[in-house]
């Protein structure tokens, strides 16, 4: 507390900044979320009320009794989890082989990778869905899960982290006999803790907000995702905003609780080091 | 086991590269074999229509088929009363199932036009908008059923409104059939009206009498506005059509849309707020908030109210005042816009007896004309006043046939020559009037600016 006074204005300055910033950024979501409770007047209000006048879950009751909420979320938490799960797999191994193994072209190959990522999904989206409906995919899971298995930016990230990754520790393995999966699984990929909760956090979002490809693939609601889900809620003229929101309070829930958790654990992981010595 | 030991590094490496393609191949097969997999009911009825597509056109009545349905409109409400009309229809027809699918209609045409790229997912049938029928029809998407019609002994075009029914009809040939619409009406509160002792708007109206009506009516001390009427592209071709503008030249080529009659017209649009305050000004809460004029004639603050027939469910329910509705008033004639919903048959549908069933009756038959009547689910175009008695008698509004009314003095969607660009038509000409609406430009100004603009289309 040996600061003078101008060093704790500056501080209290910066403080109110940053609190204002964070007001700012945090009024919708909490719109968002106290409007799930709100009648569907209240809930466009003009100038709009923080606290419900009356606060129930009837939003949310008359959501479950419209749809199928529950099995929505539920194919929602399928498709992402399965999803983010063989995309850490594949994105992780791919990064490997470009990041410790040397074989020719390689950097083509990589170059030809990351090029993917220049391309908008609007462009590829017929053709790939006519290869889905060539292979008889349509409305199916494997349908709403392959596409997302790939992703030439994990590979790209998860390639940065395992180049920091010394030599010598994958040296040290093959010199004993250790085979690449050896190398992988047991050595590497403990390692690449804050890349993989990095690009599954990134991957998760994507999976779950996806709404396009599921629109197109499916056809049936026993498939239907929650972003789709809650589609359904919008008329063409009118939409009930306080279904919407509750809708949008029940699908970003899940996210919240996915991030925490693994923000946790990129935090823990960012304190260990990989080599001591 | 020798053997392994002596392998060189690259050896090894080959083996497991062995390994691996060895698991690809697994996965892919088992891919192949989960591809039948899935839940999805839609899925299996394909698989049936795989096989009913295989066989040649089925002529006999008889013979089990399923069309592929897809729609919108019943999204976000309604999904139960369309149920009820295709659960009516498969009993009547037992041998016909229809496989269908509701979509958010923001998304609707994302996912038709993916379906019809994909030729064999594509729907039998399927419903479009006025404005999205031409487009489809000049791309040679749809079939032509002028056959089907005219061989058809129960369906009479007699039987609908003409104007509906002709609007589904492109460059002579029937491609489609309007099946119900939503129109647009002006609302009048009646309570108003009365405690200034005026008259009730009536059909013979022009604009001056709204005027005249609207400036006794408004009270800017208490809230309350004389008329509100919203301004872009639909609202806009409807009211220059009051006034005996349009935005396309009686050739049907050149452009008019900033011709005297427009002008005149859009500056009525915009003299309401700035000129003669009846109307609030187009920066207040009234125009910018979503449905806050249709809410606001609900509390009882705005007199005369122009907006869609859609409404009629829900102040029947919260409106806190008397209300009625009238054709709206014109200048010179009177002109409405509508919305309609039809159903066309895909070129490459090979059921197209079973289809046209299906149209036909989604159009005309008596249960599902009752049944959209009782839920309040847009208008019937039945021509069939007996039938339409159940309509009518529903009120609120006493004056229903208003309602149908405005189908007499209907203007289309002006797609002119370009009915493809219609999306970009509505773009260019709905900044111009942005601009206006917001005092950027005069009248004259933006219409000049959006003749220039729709010109450029044309390249």
């Amino acid at each position: 507390m040996i600061q003078n006074s101008k060093e704790r204005a500056k501080r209290i300055l910066l403080h109110a900044i940053f609190i204002l910033l964070s007001a700012v950024f945090i009024f919708p979501f909490l719109w968002m979320f106290m409007g799930a409770f709100k009648d569907d007047v209240e809930v466009i209000k003009m100038p709009p009320t923080l606290l419900p006048s009356k606060f129930n879950f009837d939003n949310f009751r008359t959501i479950s009794e419209l749809f199928p909420v529950s099995r929505f979320l539920l194919n929602s938490i399928f498709v992402s989890f399965t999803s983010t799960f063989l995309q850490l797999l594949f994105c992780a191994m791919a990064a490997y082989v470009f990041a410790k193994i040397k074989f020719s072209g390689k950097e083509i190959l990589f170059t030809l990778f990351l090029i993917t990522m220049m391309v908008p999904k609007q462009l590829t989206m017929i053709t790939l869905y006519r290869i889905f409906v060539n292979l008889n995919l349509q409305n199916t899971y494997l349908g709403l899960i392959l596409p997302s298995t790939y992703n030439a930016l994990g590979i790209f990230l998860m390639r940065q982290h395992i180049r920091t990754i010394p030599d010598s520790l994958s040296e040290v393995a093959t010199v004993d006999g250790a085979s690449h999966f050896k190398i992988f699984f047991k050595i590497i990929l403990p390692l690449c803790k804050p890349a993989l909760a990095t690009v599954g956090i990134l991957g998760f979002m994507e999976s779950w907000n996806s709404f396009l490809w599921p629109l197109i693939i499916t056809s049936s609601t026993e498939l239907a995702t929650l972003p789709l889900g809650l589609s359904k809620l919008q008329g063409r003229w009118t939409t009930a905003w306080n279904l919407l929101m509750a809708g949008n309070v029940i699908s970003t829930v899940p996210i919240l609780l996915v991030y925490l958790f693994a923000q946790k654990y990129f935090i823990k992981s960012l304190a260990q080091s990989g080599i001591k010595g | 086991m020798k053997e392994k030991i002596l392998l060189s590094k690259r050896g090894k490496e080959f083996i497991v590269a062995k390994r691996i393609l060895a698991m690809l191949l697994a996965l892919l097969m088992v891919t192949a074999l989960f591809a039948g997999c899935g839940s999805g009911t839609s899925e299996k009825a394909a698989n049936d229509s795989g096989k009913a597509k295989g066989e040649s056109k089925s002529d006999t009545p008889n013979a089990p088929v399923t069309i592929k349905f897809i729609q919108n409109s019943a999204n976000g409400g309604r999904e139960d009363v369309l149920k009820s009309m295709i659960d009516n229809f498969q009993t009547k027809y037992p041998n016909i199932t229809v496989d269908y699918e509701i979509i958010a209609y923001s998304d609707y045409y994302t996912k038709l036009n993916t379906m019809l790229s994909a030729g064999s997912e594509a729907p039998d049938v399927f419903e479009v908008g006025y404005e999205n029928f031409a487009q489809y029809a000049s791309k040679g998407l749809l079939k032509d059923i002028t056959d089907i019609v005219a061989n058809d002994k129960d369906f009479k075009t007699e039987n609908m409104k003409k104007l509906a029914y002709d609007a589904y009809n492109y460059n002579g040939k029937q491609m489609g059939i309007c099946t119900d619409f939503t129109g647009c009406i002006m609302y009048y509160n009646k309570d108003l009206f009365d405690s200034k002792g005026l008259e009730y708007p009536n059909e013979n109206w022009t604009w001056e009498n709204e005027l005249e009506a609207a400036l006794k009516l408004t009270d800017e001390s208490k809230g309350i506005w004389g008329t509100v009427s919203p301004l872009q592209v639909y609202e806009f071709y409807k009211t220059i059509a009051q006034n005996g503008g349009s935005i396309w030249g009686a050739d049907g080529k050149t452009v008019t849309v900033n011709s005297k009659e427009c002008v005149e017209a859009l500056q009525w649009m915009l003299d309401k707020s700035y000129k003669y305050k009846v109307q609030p000004p187009f920066t207040s809460d009234i125009y910018t908030q979503p449905d806050a004029d249709w809410r606001a004639f609900e509390e009882g603050r705005i007199a005369m109210l122009r907006n869609g027939t859609w409404q009629f469910g829900e102040f029947e329910k919260n409106a806190k005042c008397n209300w009625d509705i009238i054709l709206e008033p014109g200048n010179t004639q009177k002109a409405h816009h509508f919305f309609s919903n039809g159903l066309v048959m895909y070129k490459g549908s090979k059921k197209d007896e079973a289809a046209w069933t299906f149209m036909k009756y989604m159009a005309i038959d008596p249960f599902v004309v009752n049944t959209r009547i009782e839920a309040n689910w847009n208008i019937p175009v039945l021509n069939d006043d007996d039938v339409m008695k159940a309509y009518y008698e529903k009120t609120p509004p006493e004056h229903k046939k208003v309602a149908t009314a405005l189908l007499d003095s209907l203007v289309l969607p002006p797609l002119g020559p370009i009915p493809e660009k219609w999306a970009e038509l509505q773009q260019v000409l709905g900044d111009e009037l942005e601009k206006a609406k917001y005092g950027k430009v005069t009248a004259q100004e933006a219409l000049d600016a959006a003749k220039e603009k729709i010109e450029k289309l044309f390249e």
